[in-house]
């Protein structure tokens, strides 16, 4: 089959690429780099594709089958007051500055240390937050709430620390239950410690312990919150459940 | 009814037409409008039963007649509309905007009346507006040649005002017409501005642009001579039609002033802005630009010993350092401000060490001059790819910081010593707090590198500056927040937010713990670094701010603008104390002389112009750059002032010449205005080339080496 080579036409630059450059020289802008042009297509584009998309909602809104010039006004109106606010009129900002220049300079307190606002407005603050759990009974009996796996590292060894927390109950896959790790809220059910596993270097004494295990380099897009919950409770066998974490145990991030 | 007319038009004669500041001739508008406020009369008024707009022009009727005591009108007029008893205070407006900050003593509800007038905007017939405009520019060529280039000025403001009525009223073809006519007579440096305005065809198009509402609202201030204004009045008051006379009263602010008329290139030195220049009233204020008192510090005997032996006698050493630290005159400066008249942080005992490592460092100053010239160590950055957008330098220059259009901060250390971070909290209780290095110990040898990176900002930073005290960093970026970044720790402490659009700049107090940021919004705010909230906001532009520096005392803080002026604004009271016009451009940079007495600008026209803050006049003017001028600095004496600029050039002048050319001058006449020598080629010393890397940053060590910045461009 014979194929038809397609010789590229001598340099035509598409029509709206034209009127960019026309719009360029009449405002006296002699140079640019090329990239511009592509630049401010692209804006034209995505501003008009918006502006009709969003008439088209507003006309089916109004149950009309034709987008007119109406519903075309509203939307470049919802658009300004949205994306290109401009800065607030003048006579605004005087009232504004002279309520604010009346009030005197504070008196600057000696000997403070370094002079930064209420912790809340600054960004000192650690973004991950300690848990230690005490004894604490869970509403259900019949339950027990499980560590929580750390992404990436379900291991039975007993792992270190990384903040220096006391003893970490390590999580055995022993029973068995799928642990997939994409949901961070998830949690997984291990036999109390009546029954029989071995590889627990559960410090005897305290059934409940209290520790945390954080890793904040596995902390990805939320924090990902480690208890140990041990209560153990009755002895007899349980059918695995799933527990829902109570609310408060999540980091609201 | 018909007692009612006649008051009316009693009233429409009695107010002279001597008023351009004053309102009366409007007022005579206001009478002859308001019989028709029943129907419609502006252009796109409604007529339905009494609109709001009708009643704010009915309530602004009342008034007037109410403060010319005009009872019996009042009482009609109010029976008539039906108005209830206590409607007299109108409503504020729409965006007409409420009177202009820089307008003088109006009285409190004048601007209501005028404010609800301008709602309709007079209205002379569109096709006539070339045919006034033409017959002015007749006139004012024919008159004498002293009047004619004060009265040039009028042509400028006359069109953008005309044009702008011409669309705001939708008259869409005949404002493309009276545009092309006249859009060429205007000023070259108006040339900008009226780029902009050819883009502006619709109303609509008007509403986005805050600068030109500004400018619609305001006054556009001209000063002229009284004999040239009373050759402009007499002419257009024969005039049946006044409309230009009019379009004068309601949007010029004419400053008029007993003396010989200007001549063209001195009108030329002082215009250019978006405003028109400044008022007379404006540059009035006192202005304490002198320095604050250099607190007494104790030598430590024992430094000075370990020194004195080293190099010449023990006494020797003393004299030089108590004669540059104490103060000369145990007076107080009558032109610097009080030790407390701004709250100012106590000096630690680190500020101290620092202090003495200062005056250490001045002793070994070498002094400038037109036979000494500084050497300049240039600091290029390479693989910015354009990114490079703020730079600074510490006072004793050991680091240096960058901000990236890739919103990242960078601090290099300039000196061989490299950058630590602080240890961790664990690490730190470990330490023997006693020991007398204990500010090396607390150091982490671990975290030492050449160069630091800070991230925070989601958008270019255009502003950084370090505090005084080498303890913080600032920086203003696109993303309207400026943070506040530790140096110990390398990480972002605070963000304050404010401006909700981008910030241009931002500067440490020379004590710290103030700060100041300006940006797109047009306002300067005043910080304190624990205060969450601005202290001061500074609102006054008409464009967005650019530029902002603090005067050595603190006191008062300089913004340059894109409105093309600058401003000097007090940190006690928030007030404008100065405005300086004259460039023809967006200001870029600013500078103020060691001495405070001064202030140096460059902006885009490639102009520097030298101000004299404690009189509010141009001092001088230096030609030379051929671009915009991004960096200006004094040298620690104020004997030199380098000027770095995109064309790739530092140039050094003398403006100890140049200060003490006019110091001699007669600064307390009236009219204050100087003729300006032409003599930048001879207050030029030194041009100094760089490979294609514009200069944007220009600090003097405290030996007074000239360190410059910027990023290779290739």
């Amino acid at each position: 089959a014979a194929r038809e080579v397609k010789m590229s036409a001598p340099k035509t630059i598409p029509k709206d690429a034209q009127v960019m450059i026309q719009i360029l020289k009449d405002m006296g802008i002699t140079e640019y780099e090329p990239r511009v042009i592509n630049q401010m297509l692209e804006f034209t584009y995505r501003y008009v594709t918006t502006i009709i998309e969003d008439a088209k909602t507003y006309a089916s809104h109004a149950n009309k089958s034709n987008v007119d010039a109406d519903d075309i006004r509203l939307a470049i109106q919802c658009r300004m007051d949205q994306s290109f606010t401009s800065p607030p009129p003048r006579d605004f900002l005087l009232e504004v500055a002279r309520q604010k220049n009346q009030t005197p300079l504070p008196l600057i307190k000696p000997y403070t240390g370094p002079r930064l606002p209420p912790d809340r407005y600054c960004l000192t603050a650690p973004n991950y937050r300690l848990k230690s759990i005490q004894k604490k009974v869970s509403s259900s009996a019949n339950r027990i709430s499980v560590p929580r796996l750390s992404v990436g590292a379900v291991t039975s060894r007993p792992t270190t620390p990384t903040l220096g927390t006391p003893s970490v109950q390590s999580v055995t896959t022993k029973v068995g239950t799928p642990v997939s790790l994409t949901g961070q809220r998830f949690t997984v059910q291990i036999p109390p410690p009546s029954q029989t596993t071995t590889t627990k270097p559960t410090t005897p004494s305290t059934p409940a312990v209290s520790n945390v295990l954080i890793n904040p380099s596995l902390i990805g897009s939320k924090n990902i919150l480690i208890t140990t919950n041990m209560v153990s409770q009755n002895s007899g066998g349980e059918s695995l459940k799933r527990k829902h974490e109570d609310d408060d145990d999540y980091d609201a991030l | 009814d018909t007692s009612l007319a006649k008051q009316k038009t009693d009233i429409k004669t009695e107010p002279s037409t001597d008023g351009f500041g004053n309102n009366n001739a409007n007022d005579g508008r206001v009478l002859s409008a308001s019989p028709g406020s029943g129907s419609s009369t502006g252009s796109n008024k409604q007529t339905a039963a009494v609109t709001p707009e009708d009643q704010q022009t009915l309530l602004a009727v009342l008034q007037f007649l109410k403060k010319n005591k005009l009872i019996e009108s009042v009482e009609i007029l109010r029976r008539e509309a039906g108005l209830p008893e206590n409607s007299l205070d109108p409503k504020a407006t729409e965006s007409a905007g409420a009177g202009s900050g820089g307008a003088a003593a109006v009285a409190e509800d004048q601007p209501d009346v005028r404010v609800v007038l301008s709602a309709y905007s007079q209205q002379g017939d569109p096709t006539l507006y070339e045919v006034y405009y033409s017959d002015l520019k007749k006139f004012i060529e024919t008159v004498l040649d002293c009047h004619r280039a004060e009265l040039s000025q009028v042509f400028y403001p006359l069109f953008v005002h005309m044009y702008l009525e011409l669309v705001y009223n939708n008259h869409e073809s005949e404002a493309k017409a009276f545009f092309e006519k006249f859009s060429g007579d205007q000023e070259c440096y108006y040339e900008e501005d009226l780029r902009v305005l050819s883009g502006l065809t619709k109303k609509e198009h008007m509403r986005g642009n805050e600068t030109l509402l500004d400018f619609r609202t305001s006054k556009f201030v001209l000063r002229i001579s009284r004999d040239s204004y009373q050759l402009l009045k007499r002419h257009l008051q024969e005039r049946q039609n006044n409309q230009i006379w009019n379009i004068i009263q309601e949007h010029l602010y004419i400053d008029i002033f007993d003396g010989m008329p200007r001549s063209k290139s001195q009108i030329d030195a002082m215009s250019g802005s978006l405003a028109g220049e400044a008022k007379r009233e404006a540059n009035k204020t006192k202005v304490y630009y002198g320095l604050l008192k250099e607190p007494e510090i104790e030598l430590p005997l024992d430094d000075e010993d370990e020194e004195a032996e080293n190099e010449e006698g023990k006494p020797k050493k003393k004299k030089p350092k108590k004669d540059s630290m104490g103060s000369k005159s145990k007076k107080q400066d009558p032109n610097a401000p009080s030790q407390n008249r701004i709250p100012l942080p106590e000096l630690k005992d680190s500020d101290k060490l620092d202090k003495i490592m200062y005056m250490k460092e001045a002793t070994k100053r070498i002094r400038l001059g037109s036979d000494n010239l500084p050497s300049v160590c240039f600091y290029t950055f390479l693989n910015a790819y354009q990114g490079l957008t703020a730079v600074d330098f510490t006072d004793d220059s050991s680091l240096i910081a960058g901000g990236f259009a890739d919103s990242t901060v960078r601090v290099w250390s300039v000196t061989p010593k490299k950058l630590r971070k602080v240890k961790s909290a664990a690490d730190l209780n470990l330490i023997d707090k006693e020991s007398d290095d204990v500010l090396e110990r607390i150091m982490d040898e671990k975290t030492a590198s050449e160069s630091k990176i800070m991230y925070g900002h989601s958008g270019p930073v255009y502003g950084i500056s370090f505090s005084p005290d080498r303890n913080y960093l600032l920086s203003s970026s696109e993303d309207g927040t400026v943070r506040l970044w530790s140096l110990l720790t390398f990480t972002c402490l605070v963000a304050y937010k404010g401006h909700n659009y981008p910030v241009w700049d931002t500067q440490f107090s020379p004590y710290g713990y103030y700060f100041v940021s300006g940006g797109h919004d047009r306002v300067a705010r005043l910080w304190a670094t624990d205060h969450y909230q601005p202290l001061r906001i500074f609102s006054g532009h008409l464009a967005d701010i650019t530029c902002t520096r603090f005067h050595p005392n603190s006191n008062y803080v300089a913004t340059g603008s894109s409105d093309r002026t600058i401003r000097v604004w007090d940190v006690l009271s928030g007030n404008c104390v100065r405005i300086f016009t004259g460039h023809k451009g967006p200001i870029h940079s600013l500078a103020f002389s060691p001495n405070g007495k001064f202030l140096a600008s460059g902006a885009t026209d490639g102009r520097v112009l030298l101000w004299d803050i404690g009189h509010g006049l141009m001092m001088g003017e230096l030609k030379g750059h051929t671009d915009t001028i991004y960096s200006l600095r004094f040298s620690r004496d104020g004997e030199i002032l380098a000027s770095g600029s995109m064309d790739n050039t530092v140039r050094l002048w003398d403006v100890m010449k140049a200060f003490d050319d006019l110091e001699t001058d007669d600064f307390t006449a009236a009219t204050g205005h100087i003729h300006l020598q032409d003599n930048s080629q001879e207050l030029l010393l030194g041009t100094y080339t760089t490979k294609s890397t514009p200069v944007i940053h220009l600090h003097f060590t405290r030996r007074n080496l000239l360190l410059a910045a910027g990023a290779f461009n290739p």
